[in-house]
């Protein structure tokens, strides 16, 4: 606390010497009539007393402001750091963008897969050598279409990464708003009508291993 | 009712793939008599038109998925007997006993085989 601050928190004593002289004085005269000037002088009294009380709220007010505003500029300087336009903008959708290349990817290598292994099922001729050199050829293209995998194992890490980093960064914004830890329970999120329907009608999908149940578990169910 | 090879049958799912897959699957068991359908609505469409003999439909769907699918046919009187069979990705104890108490005859959790879905079928079939 500076010396200028500690002097205006302490109390004025000449005022209240004289709050203190106005009692008495009212005490000993609270038969007679006030006369104007004694109305006045007790005005003048009061208002100097409540000056120094006044300046001391008006110094605590501004001083709790400036700390607030110091505190909000900081809070804009480190959430700016967060870079959440960056994420909106371009983190998010190039996840997306990968997502779909990813479905498009396993999709075109399974239906590949799946043509050569049809037409070799589906081959009814007898010449063995051209039936040989056709199961060759399918074999390749089923080599061919498992490239894939190592096509779509590039995008999911690069997924991951760009997930990492979307952590990050939420961290950092909890730090700032000192929200980790805290206990506190998040508010409950709010569902419109096609989330509550899929929330309530459809499965989550795919079970982790270890999660869910298996086909023997679900026969003893029949 | 006995399994007859040219029986008509239903595939529901919203994958190609998987229709695809499971397709194969009924003709390496010997059903060549398959059709298919996107999702619940379009696989009752596919039910008033003509009369199956077996349903097997995909849970996760939209916009009707298979589990209200199910009770749509269950709740219809011609179908309401029809053999159906879902196929699900998630395995959690309590959807498997939702679509039994909705009427399911059997339930099988996919990645499954050739072996598996006609041990279902031969189940469902008495067999």
């Amino acid at each position: 606390m500076g010396a200028a601050q500690a002097k205006q928190q302490q109390p004025d004593n000449s005022s209240i010497d004289a709050l203190i002289t106005l009692s008495d004085k009212l005490k000993q005269n609270k038969t007679k009539n006030m006369s104007l000037t004694d109305v006045i002088g007790v005005a003048e009294l009061l208002t100097s007393s409540l000056q120094p009380l006044l300046r001391q709220i008006d110094s605590t007010i501004h001083t709790e402001l400036r700390g607030i505003l110091l505190r909000i500029e900081g809070l804009r300087h480190e959430i700016a750091k967060v870079r959440a336009d960056d994420i909106s903008e371009n983190k998010i959708p190039e996840m997306g963008r990968e997502l779909s290349a990813i479905v498009d990817a396993t999709e075109g290598a399974t239906n590949s897969i799946m043509e050569a292994a049809e037409s070799v099922m589906e081959y009814d001729g007898n010449d063995i050598e051209e039936y040989k050199n056709m199961v060759s050829d399918k074999m390749m293209h089923i080599f061919e279409a498992c490239s894939f995998q190592d096509l779509t194992g590039q995008r999911v890490t690069k997924i991951v990464e760009t997930v990492e980093i979307i952590e990050e960064r939420i961290n950092l914004l909890c730090e700032m708003l000192d929200m980790s830890g805290t206990g506190e329970e998040a508010p409950k999120e709010e569902l419109n009508a096609k989330q509550q329907r899929k929330k309530d009608l459809l499965l989550n999908g795919p079970a982790l291993d270890g999660e869910g149940v298996d086909q023997s578990a679900i026969d003893e169910l029949f | 009712m006995a399994i007859d090879n040219a029986m008509p049958i239903l595939i529901v799912d919203d994958y190609a793939t998987m229709i695809r897959i499971i397709r194969n699957l009924l003709k390496q068991l010997g059903f060549l008599n398959v059709d298919d359908a996107s999702d619940g609505t379009q696989a009752l469409e596919r039910i008033k038109e003509k009369k199956y003999s077996l349903i097997i439909s995909d849970w996760n769907m939209e916009p009707m998925t298979g589990y209200e699918l199910l009770k749509q046919v269950r709740a219809a009187g011609d179908t309401a007997r029809t053999p159906f069979i879902m196929v699900t990705a998630e395995s959690k104890t309590e959807n498997v006993i939702a679509a039994k108490k909705a009427g399911v005859n059997n339930y099988i959790v996919k990645p499954f085989n050739a072996q598996t879905l006609k041990g279902k079928i031969d189940a469902v079939f008495g067999e």
